[in-house]
């Protein structure tokens, strides 16, 4: 998108494509893992999406009301912060905990920046980090895939930072999201289709994810439990919210880098803090606080990689 | 003395117990000067390059004066005083050397005399590195560490910020949040993803 | 008379420390998890305010204009100092989760700027009631914030448990939540500014 900006000349064509649009297809492209979410988990899962999207929406209605701005809550992107924070829940968390976290997602996550566009922070991971510093036992308590009564389970990432074997997943049960973690997590397939999409429409571009994964993917395996070049790297890539997080949350725009070479440095360092954060820190997914730290080093990252001006020094 | 106790110095005083958005030492200067990246910049350096020093200082003063002489409840005097003569005696020199440097970090001096931080890590340093009177061993080293990792993180929560805030020139924030109110949601904001740090064990 | 006590209410309503001169911030967040801890400060605080405040217009036309700040500097951490071993003696509680930032009292913007800004140009009587007011303004402010941090961080109030059902959030027990109450006061305050004037 951002570097589609050319100059050229005419006939200038006017592609139809608005803010709008684009967050109603990115919407759109989260379905599979929504619909895979509500099949692993059950219906508790759906309605913590419900209530997650629709505190968000009204969230962001009120808010424009009392400050009496113009609203514009159809525009996809209050619903897109609801969802994704409904993504990064637990399918049993209480009902007031998605309707807290959407309300702080859209507050302090987004209307104080001025709204749409101008956010610092992934509204929805602001969300999230707030309902798991303030409620951490909610957060961490997962339930059993396939099994729709509450029994709760370890998440394998959980499993492994205590030190014990999880229960025998192969990697085609991760992959399909037969495992205990968040709603729209768990399915990477899902997940995939969906980035598919996205890469298919030119929304989002490989920089960001790939060069995340990559860095994952090499770090866990660099310093693994037994050593160095024995991680279970495979494991690191299809657990946790990497996929989620890489896909479609460290890709949006307005709070990652706008160059190439910055969204480069950008997915790098979100790797080496997620890498990090799950081998040596005290949580076990270190997803969000990785691309929130790396938010707050966008606009830097910007500064330092911005294309020189011709004929400036 | 170990890396692996330098690295946890290092990761507690730069993320999880920031002197900024943790300890709220030198929160003042923080959201005073993190408009723009360059006094940001110089003003992290000078912290920087003081809290170091005076974490050498203040440690060479409480092991080898306040403890032998069982003048510890004189801490809190001496290392204010001890600070703030150093601080004026780096500017004059500095002016008088080099005003080059005065130019990018020197007017900076003066503010950091009652800088909470640099006061701070050198209070910090006693309490965490003395036990009951006695200096740990290695304690020097950890302490002068301490003062440069805390430096550091000042320098990368100003860094941070000051990104943050010039972006911010071209929003249009609410009337009544512009400059500190907002200033201090998104240091909250960062101490949150910070958290991600916590219980590090290497 | 009248004019003591319009000097004393300033410092509490319109030149309150905290929320209109943004002032002495750090024991203000670091401090303010439970409202005894925000009280014990407030109180300390203010004794160390009004103490250099005192001093500082009483030897102002002694000392010479050079050396001013390092002489007020000395005068408030003699306070800070006794401040601390009172503490101690008394209130070894207080003291052990008040930590580090009872000697940094020293360098509270707040104290040095009083005295600086008023105490040096004012007369004795004055300068107390300024530092009283100050000093009250500062601890109705510590007060104000950690109420509100320990009520929905812990579900208490001095102690005491509030609502049984009332899950605390733990986030406004942290350092994060301090940044976040004490920006959106200020953004409140704020705005009731702005409706008066």
């Amino acid at each position: 998108m951002k570097d589609k900006l050319s100059v050229g000349t005419s006939p200038h064509l006017h592609k139809d494509e608005s803010v709008s649009r684009i967050m109603w297809l990115v919407v759109l492209s989260l379905a599979p893992a929504g619909i895979a979410g509500v099949l692993i988990f059950g219906l508790s899962a759906l309605r913590v999406i419900i209530l997650g999207v629709v505190s968000a929406v009204f969230s962001e209605g009120i808010i424009q009301l009392l400050t009496k701005k113009r609203i514009t809550v159809l525009d996809g992107s209050a619903f897109l912060t609801g969802l994704l924070l409904a993504y990064n829940l637990p399918a049993h968390v209480p009902f007031w905990l998605p309707i807290v976290g959407s309300l702080f997602a859209v507050a302090i996550g987004k209307q104080v920046f001025g709204g749409l566009g101008q956010n610092i922070f992934n509204p929805a991971l602001v969300g999230r980090v707030f309902l798991m510093a303030s409620w951490p036992k909610y957060m961490t308590s997962f339930t059993r895939p396939m099994n729709y009564d509450a029994i709760t389970c370890a998440t394998p990432l959980a499993a492994l930072k205590e030190g014990r074997a999880f229960e025998n997943l192969s990697s085609w049960d991760l992959f399909l999201g037969l495992r205990g973690g968040c709603i729209g997590e768990v399915c990477i397939l899902a997940l995939l289709l969906g980035a598919l999409f996205l890469f298919y429409k030119k929304y989002i571009s490989w920089h960001i994810p790939l060069t995340y994964i990559a860095t994952v993917g090499l770090f866990t395996y660099i310093f693994g439990q037994q050593g160095l070049f024995s991680g279970d790297w495979l494991l690191h890539v299809l657990t946790g919210g990497l996929i989620l997080g890489a896909f479609f949350m460290a890709t949006d725009y307005v709070t990652s880098p706008l160059t190439y070479k910055g969204q480069v440095i950008f997915g790098i360092g979100c790797g080496l803090l997620t890498a990090i954060i799950r081998l040596w820190g005290g949580y076990p997914e270190g997803v969000s606080y990785a691309i929130l730290m790396m938010n707050a080093a966008a606009p830097i990252i910007d500064r330092f990689t911005k294309n020189r001006v011709y004929g400036k020094r | 003395m170990s890396a692996s106790q330098f690295l946890t110095i290092f990761i507690s005083a730069v993320f999880i117990y920031n002197v900024i958005l943790s300890r709220f030492l030198g929160l003042c200067s923080f959201v005073a000067i993190s408009k723009e990246t360059k006094p940001a910049l110089s003003m992290s350096l000078a912290v920087m390059f003081v809290t170091t020093m005076s974490s050498i200082i203040t440690w060479f003063i409480y092991r080898f004066l306040l403890i032998p002489f069982d003048l510890t409840y004189l801490r809190t005097i001496s290392f204010i005083l001890v600070i703030a003569t150093f601080v004026q005696f780096v500017e004059m020199v500095v002016r008088k050397t080099n005003p080059a440097m005065y130019r990018l970090f020197g007017i900076y001096l003066p503010l950091i005399t009652v800088n909470c931080a640099v006061m701070g890590v050198a209070v910090l340093n006693s309490d965490m590195f003395f036990i009951n009177g006695r200096a740990l061993p290695g304690s020097f080293w950890y302490s002068a560490f301490q003062g440069v990792c805390a430096g550091l993180g000042y320098a990368l929560a100003m860094l941070l910020m000051s990104g943050i805030r010039e972006r911010l020139d071209l929003c249009n924030i609410p009337e009544s949040l512009k400059d500190f109110p907002l200033a201090f949601i998104i240091a909250s904001i960062m101490s949150l993803s910070f958290l991600g740090f916590n219980g590090f064990k290497f | 008379m009248k004019k003591f006590f319009n000097e004393f209410l300033r410092g509490i309503a319109k030149e309150n420390p905290t929320f209109v001169l943004v002032l002495g911030l750090c024991p203000t967040l670091a401090v303010s998890v439970s409202v005894i801890n925000g009280i014990g400060m407030g109180i300390a605080a203010t004794f160390v305010l009004l103490g250099s405040n005192i001093i500082v217009a009483v030897i102002k036309n002694s000392i010479p204009q050079r050396i001013r700040i390092p002489c007020y500097i000395v005068v408030i951490a003699t306070f800070v100092t006794v401040t601390e071993m009172l503490m101690k003696a008394y209130s070894p509680a207080l003291d052990r989760s008040l930590g580090i930032y009872v000697p940094l009292i020293v360098v509270n913007c707040m104290v040095l700027g009083r005295a600086e800004a008023y105490a040096s140009k004012n007369t004795v009587m004055n300068s107390f009631f300024d530092g009283l007011g100050m000093g009250v303004g500062f601890t109705l402010a510590l007060i104000l914030i950690s109420g509100i941090r320990e009520a929905l961080g812990a579900g208490t109030i001095l102690g005491h448990r509030l609502f049984a059902s009332f899950e605390p959030a733990f986030i406004l027990g942290m350092p994060s939540g301090a940044l976040l109450v004490i920006g959106l006061l200020l953004g409140f305050f704020n705005v009731l500014k702005g409706r008066k004037a």
